[in-house]
């Protein structure tokens, strides 16, 4: 019998604090943090575009700090304090970078905006957004494929300047 | 309310895109999205080999892992009806046929099981021998089957050897250009369920009217038993045009189940399971007298294609129409091989034309020393080349004289190698396009109420370019409300059938319907004996009708030959800056200036995305992107996207992007579609800026530093 993983699975149960909500979860040990979100949190909103820390588009906030969530085990997030995109909205208002996005249409088919958005928070915070070359450079680990590229670089700009 | 869009009051406007604040909210909801009460999961048993037969399987093991539900194979699994032909000409291998084994990754099985993982690992338990052949791999090779002439586009006029024995100055290259991957974002996901003789699918398909048809047919139920949904896609750029063997066989193991079955396609998949750009190679021969004036064109073009597979997706298409040129002659050819279906991407064939002609006549210009702008001008098409009508709209000379004064294009030292910006040689190119839309019949359900709200039905499907936008500005501005007053319904083929949002055709097709639509609701309110000015709100109210329900239709394809011009696509110029690195062979694309006759523009903001996302994925296509394949078992050898490289943001510096032109005369609402245009120029006009900068011609796409060195 060659290696069938699910017959030796190891069973943890982790806390997820999750955009200020805590969640026990039990789940496998290889669960990633990114499964964990959307198929037991039922948070939809962090996208699978690669699942190899290729793309960007499940970027979410571990701690203040923006990680992919595809390279991330769950496990390993117990006691962070993660924020997704459900979790950047203040008292009902859209975070500045999501209306940001909106009126400079840095989004197209939308799929990857979620971790567009939510990188470009953590960029802000970071300090990197001082001229349109870093914020080029420091979201580029953001896949657009509708290469809304511009128009993000546009909206984290109006941001960063206001 | 006129029917009419004379005022442009909304439309036209840069709206904020309505879904805009779902999707930056993460609340539009993907196919990968849904999960339904009950619902398992699937995986894929993909093929090993690229060529032979299977010998034996094994599903025993696989069978007996934890949570399995069931295995399908071609020897176990229901036998299906063969698929029909699309709208665009594509029919596609009724998955688990047989025993043949036609590419590397072919889905030779489905595992289902509770969970995700138990499904994954459980794949792998299948045991499958192969008798395998050696794989046709290379176009060149004498085993391919080449088809000649695969879809009627072999054309010719005038005399085209006399023409070229007799020319001044004559241009003969080569070009060839990669393999690319659609790449859209969104992992394409399957999510089925059975009630009965009815079904529910979530799939992502640009094409929701025509996937309906196709499972309808291949299930053998009634087609209003099957309903498809995709409210929101995650980019498509054509993968989502084909019927993909995916979708079917997790509709089938749904219905062998009797339970909602989840199939995600992961990353490596997506490269050998949703379609490529073909990999081709074209010559071209241009005859031209001694003040650059074409006096022949001759095209060739050979493409590989899927084995026994029938894409129609023809290079040569464009060649004819494109230059005033008496003599035009085009030759097209398909070779069968053994690699993954190809499917459509933006600008399917036009792209490869555009980047083999207008190189071709960037030699041209240097060889009779006619600057590249005044040579397209000298040999503009001011009427169909081959009927002699006029176009039903055409402002490519604005794309090139407003595009060459954006860039500052005049007075610049045309010699190669002349411009240097530090240890960087800088060089300046252009190009121009054109390209047709395929508009194909729409119809819409326009229901309005007594407060004063519309809504629109329709099968289409937004695939990222704004359809939902466009429709709302369409439907206020010909009813004379808000635009917060239109609700837009659709990617849900319960509602009236669509057109695939691909061709650059279904705005104008769906704008064409809309108009259609409000034309009758007009005709049905004057019946009611409105008042002049009176809002229908009011007029409802005063007949205490709670609503009023129209349909609309338009086809747009029927109308084209009935027409006394010629329907002209939309028409682009490129104007690109690179700089390139001589010493590690790298070139970067420093500035580029896109102008677009895309007809009436219907959102300025949506419109000017498409253009850039057009811009970039041309950029990709130039400098970065090639599928590439191991020699030995026809495997994708980079399909991640850590090993296919697609633009990222740092890749792309500011676009300036301009549209020019006036509202079509044969489209009723005026637009000419602007998907794709805005990626057809630009690989021609940045290999041309290689050139400039460099003084090497680079015919071989992507133009990477091991090309350069």
């Amino acid at each position: 019998m060659s290696s069938a993983t699910t017959t030796r699975s190891t069973q943890v149960t982790v806390e997820l604090r999750v955009n200020g909500r805590s969640y026990p979860v039990r789940l496998d040990s290889t669960t990633t943090l990114l499964d964990a979100l959307r198929d037991q949190l039922h948070l939809t909103g962090t996208k699978k575009g690669c699942d190899q820390g290729a793309c960007g588009a499940c970027t979410v906030l571990r701690d203040g700090k923006r990680i992919v969530s595809c390279l991330t085990l769950a496990a390993q997030c117990d006691g962070s304090e993660i924020t997704t995109i459900e979790g950047i909205a203040e008292d009902g208002h859209p975070h500045p970078v999501q209306d940001a996005f909106v009126r400079h249409d840095a989004l197209q088919c939308g799929y990857c905006t979620s971790g567009q958005v939510m990188s470009a928070v953590a960029l802000l915070r970071e300090g990197r957004a001082g001229s349109d070359d870093d914020i080029r450079e420091f979201m580029s680990g953001n896949l657009c494929r509708c290469a809304a590229y511009p128009n993000i670089v546009a909206a984290i700009r109006e941001v960063a300047d206001s | 309310m006129t029917a009419t869009l004379a005022k442009e009051n909304v439309i036209g406007r840069p709206l904020d895109r309505i879904d805009g604040r779902r999707k930056v909210a993460g609340a539009a909801p993907y196919p990968s999205d849904f999960d339904l009460p009950g619902q398992v999961h699937a995986a894929l048993i993909s093929s090993t080999v690229a060529a032979g037969r299977i010998t034996r399987i094994d599903r025993s093991r696989a069978e007996a892992a934890p949570g399995v539900l069931t295995v399908l194979t071609f020897d176990n699994a229901p036998t299906l009806v063969d698929p029909p032909q699309n709208a665009l000409g594509s029919t596609m291998r009724r998955p688990l046929k047989d025993d043949r084994i036609l590419h590397y990754g072919q889905h030779i099985g489905i595992v289902v099981a509770t969970t995700r993982a138990q499904a994954l690992d459980a794949a792998k338990l299948v045991e499958i021998e192969y008798a395998e052949e050696e794989p046709v791999l290379d176009m060149d090779d004498p085993r391919a089957a080449v088809e000649d002439n695969p879809f009627g586009m072999a054309s010719s006029r005038g005399d085209v050897p006399g023409a070229l024995a007799a020319s001044d100055v004559t241009v003969d290259e080569t070009y060839t250009i990669g393999a690319e991957a659609n790449s859209p974002m969104g992992l394409f996901t399957t999510v089925a369920s059975w009630q009965g003789d009815r079904v529910v699918v979530h799939d992502t398909t640009q094409s929701p009217s025509f996937l309906r048809t196709a499972l309808a047919v291949m299930f053998q139920v009634p087609e209003q038993n099957v309903r498809v949904l995709i409210p929101f896609l995650g980019g498509g750029f054509g993968a989502g045009l084909r019927l993909w063997s995916h979708t079917v066989l997790t509709t089938l193991a749904a219905r062998v189940l009797d339970r909602p079955v989840k199939l995600v396609l992961s990353r490596p998949q997506m490269f050998h399971s949703v379609g490529h750009r073909a990999a081709s190679r074209q010559r071209i021969q241009l005859g031209a007298d001694r003040e650059g004036r074409l006096t022949a064109i001759d095209h060739d073009a050979i493409a590989a294609n899927g084995l026994g597979d029938n894409l129609p997706s023809p290079i040569v298409a464009v060649t004819p129409t494109t230059y005033a040129c008496d003599n035009v002659a085009t030759h097209e050819r398909r070779a069968h091989l053994n690699i993954p279906y190809t499917g459509f991407m933006r600008a399917p064939g036009a792209v490869e034309a555009h980047f083999a002609l207008e190189s071709a006549l960037d030699e041209l210009a240097d060889r009779v020393g006619v600057d590249p702008v005044e040579l397209r001008l000298r040999n503009y098409a001011e009427v169909h080349p081959e009927s002699g009508k006029p176009w039903s709209s055409k402002a490519l000379r604005e794309c090139l004289e407003v595009g060459a004064e954006r860039f500052g294009w005049s007075g610049h030292d045309p010699t190669p190698r002349s411009a240097h910006d530090g240890d960087q040689l800088i060089g300046l190119g252009m190009a121009s396009a054109t390209f047709e839309f395929y508009a194909l019949p729409c119809t819409v359900r326009l229901v309005v109420d007594r407060r004063g709200n519309a809504v629109v039905r329709s099968a289409a499907t937004d695939i990222g370019t704004g359809t939902y936008t466009i429709t709302a500005q369409l439907t206020a501005e010909l009813l004379g409300i808000d635009v917060d007053r239109v609700r837009v319904e659709i990617g849900d083929t319960d509602q009236p059938p669509a057109p695939q949002s691909g061709g650059s055709g279904l705005a104008g097709a769906l704008a064409a319907a809309v108009q259609n639509a409000a034309g009758e609701l007009a005709e049905q309110l004057a019946r009611l004996d409105g008042r002049p000015g009176e809002s229908f709100a009011s007029l409802l109210d005063r007949h205490n009708l709670d609503e009023l329900a129209v349909t609309g239709y338009s086809d747009l394809s029927g109308a084209a030959e009935h027409s006394d011009v010629a329907p002209a696509g939309a028409f682009a110029a490129a104007f690109a800056e690179v700089g390139v690195d001589e010493d590690l062979g790298l070139v970067r694309l420093r500035r580029l200036v896109s102008v677009i006759d895309g007809g009436r523009v219907f959102n300025a903001k949506t419109a000017r995305s498409q253009a850039i996302g057009g811009a970039v994925m041309g950029i990709g296509m130039a400098l970065l992107e090639e599928m590439a394949y191991d020699p030995n078992t026809g495997r994708v050898a980079n399909g991640t996207f850590g090993d296919y490289l697609v633009p990222v943001n740092g890749d792309v510096p500011d676009l300036d992007i301009t549209f020019v032109g006036e509202p079509d005369t044969f489209n009723p609402t005026g637009g000419k579609g602007l998907g794709e245009i805005g990626i057809v120029s630009i690989a021609p006009a940045i290999a041309n800026a290689v050139h400039h900068a460099t003084g090497r011609r680079i015919r071989d796409l992507p133009i990477t530093l091991d090309k350069m060195l």
